[in-house]
């Protein structure tokens, strides 16, 4: 056991502390608050704060109701008499664009927009159409005028998960979404340093003095360990990083107040995580284990990655059906079963029964990999010359 | 008890036999050396003695039993292939691998210092090893087998890539580590080396042990295998005879198996043109019995077989 922990200690030094790990480690959250800042500051440094104006032809607004409609930009809205005082202050650019209201409104509900160079944004948009909302309900009581202007927020239950999905907790819905990329960045790169480790000792023909200081087992588990401890650091950075960036964030973000701690998604993923990073681990090792070259283990394992990078590639089908039996089916298979299943999450509820059977066949299938890449490990891991093929090495795992 | 005890150990890869039936003890306080052609089966088989390989047949027996991992770390393997990692520094390098082997990281400190000041590497520990040179990454591999004092060391091949300065020095330690009553199994192809160093040995050849015993005993066997003549005229071209080597003015003839250096006495007396001021049997090299061995399979100038002499050897020795 104690050699087990030396190895894990050894290669988790050995990797955090390489320059690949921490330049990755530090480049997407810090790439990611490099978008999010530029993109702040191109929507900021762009925002035109002039007044929008209108010309009410058809006599159905009131500036005094502007108070009644919520306007987020803060944007003034401006009355004009008519399209000639409005267009000279647009030239004169008192105002950014102006709204006019042709006499058949209420029968067409169409409105012209008239503006410069840029026409204004979704927001002030959003504003306008409120404070229009606003009069075409003034005449109604308080209570149904506010509910009228708020619109409807629908919350959907669903029983079996007892999980709540509104409208209104965007955030929630994308969390999952984004969680999963950085669990499976974590997980992909971990096994890549695997696959890497197993190789390298493999090149540097060390194997021999370790299969003669310590067990196969402890061997590759300490390895296992180490990686997984490495993973999990880079894994706590990202989380770090977001929980700080959502801290920052939220007081000027309405939609980030509404993050909640996701427990149960982070339940299931805890399930789901140590188990998929298992059996890729034990698919990399017998990679490692069966090629002589370390060039050559990154290109089968480039080609093995695409088994469980698939969910990324049918993101599309899955975020406009998450029930579709591609996502179902992808939710049961053991190598995409964790990243499917983590993308599902926000956008629906995921049967139980998936979840549960994709868990037991991802359970199953990794034993079955450590089993076998045992064997695998054992008969390739002194291969100098020749590589292990996939003949010899299916023929080693049935033990011929 | 046997330090290590071999017995009719075979492997087989795929179609190939790569051991047929080797059997070998060593001994407490002796250099063993284990011996045989290129492709012979010797690393295979100490792969299997160190339980790296399973046997197909036949039982290894380590300090007394099977090799378990306490028993791991009182052995010093220097493989065949050397490895070390090449992007590591060189201290922290052999601390580990000295950790591995059960010794704690404050010993293995203090005993690295003593080891990298003998083999004159102190000034190098912190280096990758990859910046050292061939012969410096040969020293560093000979102290990760010895660091943690074992008390059987398995070298294959140990003065492979060693300058003669160091080839001393290692020669020096191996002998120190025997009058320290450890056992040391020896692989090597020079048999100067094994004649100086080695106690006993096996000659291993296509996968079968062919020669083992005490290395006097052994070329008292094969005297009269070869002869030293002195004298004029052509000593070569004889009947008989594998190889006439000219040494300074004295000739030394390797006989095949079964020939009668009175024969060959005759055939050079016959000739009318060599004089001969001498002529006797010579005691020959292990080089000379190795490559008899090998080349014409058999175990001993009486051309009794090798099992024979196997046999015989090992009565001797028990």
């Amino acid at each position: 056991m104690n050699n087990l922990w030396l190895i894990a200690k050894h290669e988790y030094r050995g990797t955090v502390f390489k320059r690949a790990f921490i330049l990755m480690t530090l480049a997407i959250p810090l790439g990611l608050a490099a978008v999010i800042a530029l993109t702040i500051f191109v929507v900021t440094s762009g925002e035109n704060n002039l007044p929008v104006g209108y010309v009410d032809q058809a006599g159905v607004l009131n500036a005094t109701r502007q108070s009644l409609a919520p306007t987020p930009t803060g944007i003034e809205i401006r009355a004009f008499p008519d399209e000639e005082t409005a267009l000279a202050a647009l030239e004169g650019e008192e105002i950014q664009a102006f709204f006019v209201l042709p006499s058949n409104y209420p029968n067409t509900l169409q409105t012209d927009l008239y503006y410069l160079q840029e026409p204004p944004s979704n927001d002030v948009w959003g504003d306008f159409d409120n404070f229009v909302r606003a009069n075409l309900v003034a005449s109604y009581p308080d209570e149904m005028r506010k509910r009228l202007i708020e619109g409807p927020n629908i919350t959907v239950h669903d029983i079996v998960s007892k999980r709540e999905f509104s409208e209104r907790s965007i955030v929630n819905v994308i969390l999952p979404f984004v969680a999963s990329f950085f669990f499976f960045v974590a997980t992909m790169s971990a096994s890549g340093y695997m696959l890497q480790v197993v190789a390298t000792e493999k090149e540097n023909r060390t194997m021999e003095i370790m299969v003669t200081s310590v067990t196969p087992g402890q061997l590759i588990g300490g390895k296992t360990v180490g990686l997984l401890a490495a993973a999990l650091t880079q894994l706590s950075i990202y989380v770090i990083a977001a929980v700080v960036g959502l801290i920052v964030a939220a007081p000027h973000v309405e939609a980030l107040q509404q993050v909640t701690v996701p427990w149960a998604y982070l339940g299931v993923m805890g399930l789901f995580f140590i188990p998929s990073y298992a059996l890729i681990a034990a698919v990399m090792v017998a990679v490692g284990a069966a090629v002589t070259k370390v060039q050559e283990a990154q290109q089968v394992a480039g080609l093995l990655n695409m088994l469980f990078i698939l969910p990324i590639l049918m993101t599309v089908v899955i975020i406009q059906n998450p029930g579709h039996p591609l996502a179902v089916f992808l939710s049961l298979f053991p190598t995409t079963a964790f990243l499917t299943i983590s993308m599902r999450w926000g956008l629906g509820t995921v049967p139980l029964w998936q979840i549960g059977i994709g868990w037991v066949l991802l359970i199953v299938t990794t034993i079955f990999m450590v089993w076998a890449a045992a064997r695998v490990f054992r008969a390739g891991m002194l291969r100098y010359g020749q590589p292990l093929n996939l003949k010899a090495a299916v023929a080693v795992i049935r033990g011929d | 008890m046997h330090t290590v005890e071999v017995s009719h150990l075979s492997k087989r890869f795929g179609d190939t036999q790569a051991v047929a039936d080797v059997s070998f003890a060593v001994e407490p306080g002796e250099i063993f050396g284990l011996l045989g052609p290129n492709g012979a089966g010797k690393t295979t088989t100490i792969r299997m003695m160190l339980d790296i390989f399973r046997p197909d047949a036949g039982t290894v027996s380590i300090f007394g039993g099977q090799l378990d991992l306490a028993k791991k770390r009182r052995i010093g393997y220097m493989p065949e292939d050397r490895g070390l990692y090449k992007d590591l520094k060189l201290e922290p390098t052999l601390i580990y691998l000295a950790t591995l082997k059960g010794l704690d990281a404050k010993t293995a400190h203090s005993r690295l210092d003593e080891w990298l000041e003998r083999f004159d590497l102190a000034e190098h520990r912190q280096k990758k090893v990859q910046e050292l040179s061939g012969g410096m990454q040969q020293k560093a591999q000979i102290i990760a087998t010895l660091l943690h004092d074992p008390d059987l060391i398995v070298a294959d091949e140990p003065f492979a890539a060693l300058d003669p300065v160091n080839t001393r020095l290692v020669k020096q330690i191996l002998e120190e580590q025997r009058q320290a009553g450890k056992s040391i199994l020896m692989s090597t192809h020079q048999m100067y080396q094994v004649e100086a160093l080695c106690d006993r040995i096996v000659l291993i050849d296509e996968g079968r042990t062919v020669l083992y015993g005490a290395v006097d005993e052994i070329k008292r066997s094969f005297a009269g295998n070869a002869v030293v003549i002195e004298g004029q005229g052509d000593f070569t071209d004889i009947p008989g005879v594998l190889e006439a080597r000219k040494h300074n003015d004295t000739w030394h003839l390797a006989l095949q198996v079964g020939t009668d250096p009175q024969a060959v006495f005759r055939t050079l007396a016959a000739r009318e043109n060599v004089k001969i001021e001498r002529f006797e049997l010579e005691e020959p090299s292990l080089d000379d019995i190795f490559v008899n061995v090998v080349q014409n399979g058999a175990a001993n100038p009486s051309a009794v077989s090798g099992a024979t002499l196997r046999t015989r050897l090992e009565a001797r020795h028990e």
